[in-house]
C-alpha cells in the first residue's frame, strides 16, 4: 500500500488485511465488498428476510425454482459465504444483510416486521439454535430479546428499524415492506420490491402476472416446509441445528395475539410503543407508558 | 485473523467505553484529554497512547483485550457500543483539518483544489475507507438519532471542548469511573494543551503509527482552532456544505452563513 500511515490510512490497512483475509475462505460479514450497483435485502433477524429471498430469487431466474441449496448462489447471505465467491456472481448483485444502518450500501430494500411476531419466531430459532433449552419460557425470552442479548451485533429490533428508516427513510434507493402487508398480498408486495430492482437498472425482470403468480407460489410456505425437510442439512443456515425443530415455521403474522403473555406484549410496547405505531402496529396494552422510543430526540423521528 | 487490526471486527464488552467521532474532529485530543484524566500517574504521548487509549484499526483484537477498555473509534452507529462519548465537530472545520490530513497522509497532491475536495468530502469519497464510515452527516445522526437522550451516551461538540475543557471533563468523568477533583481535572487539560501537543509531535512524529510514514513538513496537530474555515474555505465550498447538511448543523449549534444573508435563503429556497 502506498500510504500507510496515519489513523485512517490506518484503517484503511485494517481493511487491507481484512480484504486479503476474505480472498480465502473467510466469511464476508460486515467486511464484505459492496459495489455501487448492490441491493442489499436487509432486515432484522426472523422478520421474513429467507421467504423474500425465495420470492426475489424465484422471479428473477425461472429457468431454475430456488432452493435452499441454490438460494446462497443466487441471492447470498453475506453472513455465510465468503466475499470471494460472492464477488464472482453476476452484477448487480442482491445481498441477504441483517446489519444495523450502513452508509455504504447503495440500495437497499427493507423488511420490516411487528416485533411481537419477530419475539415468537426468535424464540423458536434460538431454542432451535440450541441457544435456549426446550422449556425455556418465552416470557423470560421477551426481555433479553428487547435488551438484544442475541445476535447483539444486529442491534435490537428497535435499534436495527430506526437506525435505517431514521438515516434512508427518505431515500429513493431505500425500499421498505412490512412483513404483514407482503403476507396479505404477496403479489402487490412483489411487483413493488421488482418495479425498484428495475428503477435500480437491475437486470430485466418479469414482471407478468404470471411470473409473479409463480414466484409466489414457489415461495410459498408448504413448497419451503418441504424444501426444508429435504435440504436442511446441507444448508448453511440450518446445517448443525435441531432438526426437530423447521427452520420455516408458522409464516403468518399476528400469531402473538395468542402466544404472548399479556405481560410481555405490555414489555415490547412499553419499550418500542411510539416506533411500533409509526409502523402501523396497533398497540393493545392499557396505559401504554409515553416512552421516548421513536421520538428519539431531535424532531426528525418524531 | 490473529495479528490484524480489530476494526470493525472488535470484541466488544458491556463495560466499554468509546471515544467516536468523525474523522478530524476532535478525537485525538480527546484521548490526550481524557488518557490524562483517567491515567494518573502516566502522561500521555503520542508514543504510549496506543497502550493507554487505544484506536480500534491498530492493534489486533487479541492485543486490544489486555488494553484499557477507553477506544477510539471511527466507527458510524454499532449498536454494540453501550458506552459511548460522541465528539462533534463543525463540519466546515472538518473539512478544512480533513483536507491537510489527506495532504499529509498523501491521499491528495500539493495545491489539489478545495473546492473539489469538499465536494467529495461531502459525498464521503475521499478516501476508500471513509464511505463504510459514512459522510459527515450520517456518521453524526447515526449516533444522534440512535442514542441521544440514553443511558451511557454523552455528545459533546469539540467547540465546547475547546472553550472550557475542563468544565466537559467535569461533566464527562462519572462515565469514566473518574472522580473529578479540580488537580486531576487541571493536570488533564495542561497535558492535552495544543502547545504541549504540538511540542510532542515535533519529538514523536516519527515513532507514532499514525504519522512516522507521513509528510513531516505537514502537522497532524494543527490550528486545534475552531472558526478556521471561514479563511480557508471559499464561500461556495462553504455553501455547498451548509446546502448538503445545514438542518443538522443547525440542530447541532452551527450557525449557517446562508442563513445571514437573503441570497442564501434564495439558494436554500
Amino acid at each position: 500500500m502506498a500510504h500507510e500511515q496515519g489513523n485512517l490510512a490506518r484503517a484503511l490497512v485494517a481493511f487491507g488485511h481484512a480484504g486479503r483475509i476474505l480472498t480465502g475462505k473467510q466469511i464476508a460479514g460486515r467486511g464484505a465488498t459492496v459495489y455501487h450497483d448492490d441491493i442489499f435485502l436487509v432486515s432484522y433477524p426472523r422478520s421474513g428476510n429467507t421467504w423474500t429471498r425465495f420470492l426475489l430469487g424465484n422471479l428473477m431466474d425461472q429457468s431454475e425454482p430456488v432452493t435452499f441449496s441454490n438460494i446462497e448462489s443466487r441471492i447470498p447471505e453475506i453472513y455465510f459465504n465468503p466475499d470471494r465467491f460472492m464477488r464472482q456472481l453476476p452484477r448487480p448483485r442482491l445481498l441477504k444483510s441483517h446489519e444495523c444502518f450502513q452508509p455504504h450500501y447503495p440500495r437497499i430494500v427493507y423488511v420490516v416486521r411487528d416485533p411481537r411476531d419477530v419475539a415468537i419466531s426468535f424464540y423458536h430459532h434460538n431454542v432451535k439454535a440450541r441457544n435456549l433449552p426446550d422449556d425455556y419460557p418465552l416470557d423470560d425470552f421477551v426481555p433479553r430479546f428487547i435488551a438484544a442479548e442475541f445476535d447483539s451485533k444486529f442491534g435490537s429490533w428497535r435499534d436495527n428499524v430506526l437506525s435505517w428508516i431514521t438515516l434512508r427513510g427518505e431515500n429513493s434507493n431505500f425500499l421498505m415492506l412490512r412483513y404483514e402487508d407482503m403476507k396479505q398480498d404477496a403479489a402487490a408486495a412483489l411487483r413493488r420490491m421488482a418495479a425498484f430492482l428495475q428503477r435500480c437498472s437491475f437486470r430485466h425482470l418479469d414482471q407478468g402476472p404470471e411470473a409473479i403468480q409463480r414466484a409466489i407460489e414457489l415461495s410459498s410456505p408448504e413448497r419451503m416446509r418441504a424444501l426444508e425437510k429435504q435440504e436442511a442439512g446441507s444448508w448453511v443456515l440450518t446445517k448443525g441445528t435441531r432438526r426437530d425443530k423447521p427452520f420455516v415455521r408458522s409464516a403468518t403474522s399476528g400469531g402473538w395475539k395468542s402466544q404472548l403473555a399479556p405481560s410481555s406484549v405490555a414489555a415490547i410496547e412499553s419499550a418500542w410503543g411510539p416506533l411500533m405505531q409509526r409502523l402501523g402496529y396497533e398497540l393493545i396494552s392499557d396505559g401504554n407508558p409515553s416512552s421516548l422510543e421513536g421520538s428519539a430526540s431531535l424532531g426528525k423521528t418524531s | 485473523m490473529g495479528r490484524n487490526p480489530a476494526g470493525r471486527g472488535l470484541t466488544v464488552f458491556p463495560n466499554d467505553t468509546f471515544l467516536v467521532s468523525y474523522f478530524r474532529s476532535g478525537s485525538t485530543w480527546s484521548r490526550f484529554l481524557f488518557g490524562n484524566l483517567i491515567h494518573e500517574t502516566e502522561t500521555v504521548t503520542f508514543t504510549n497512547m496506543e497502550q493507554l487509549v487505544p484506536i480500534i484499526y491498530n492493534q489486533p483484537d487479541r492485543v486490544l483485550r489486555g488494553l484499557p477498555r477507553i477506544l477510539k473509534s471511527h466507527e458510524c452507529f454499532d449498536p454494540r457500543y453501550r458506552r459511548v462519548i460522541y465528539i462533534v465537530r463543525d463540519p466546515r472545520d472538518v473539512a478544512v483539518s480533513f483536507y491537510f490530513y489527506n495532504l499529509k497522509v498523501r491521499v491528495i497532491p500539493d495545491g489539489y483544489p478545495m473546492e473539489e475536495f469538499v465536494n467529495r468530502f461531502i459525498a464521503a469519497n475521499v478516501i476508500s475507507y471513509a464511505d463504510r464510515v459514512g459522510c459527515w452527516e450520517d456518521h453524526v445522526l447515526s449516533w444522534v438519532r440512535l442514542r441521544a437522550g440514553r443511558e451511557g451516551f454523552r455528545l459533546v461538540r469539540y467547540e465546547d471542548l475547546l472553550a472550557d475543557p475542563g468544565k466537559e471533563l467535569r461533566t464527562l468523568a462519572p462515565l469514566l469511573g473518574v472522580d473529578p477533583t479540580p488537580e486531576r481535572v487541571e493536570r488533564a487539560v495542561r497535558l492535552s494543551s495544543a502547545g504541549h501537543m504540538q511540542s510532542l509531535e515535533k519529538k514523536q512524529s516519527k515513532d507514532w503509527v499514525a504519522t512516522k510514514d507521513t509528510r513531516q513538513d505537514i502537522a497532524f496537530v494543527r490550528e486545534a482552532k475552531s472558526g478556521g474555515w471561514r479563511n480557508k474555505l471559499s464561500a461556495s465550498a462553504a455553501r455547498a456544505i451548509e446546502q448538503a447538511w445545514g438542518r443538522t448543523m443547525k440542530e447541532l449549534g452551527y450557525d449557517l452563513v446562508m442563513d445571514a444573508s437573503p441570497a442564501g435563503e434564495m439558494v436554500r429556497g
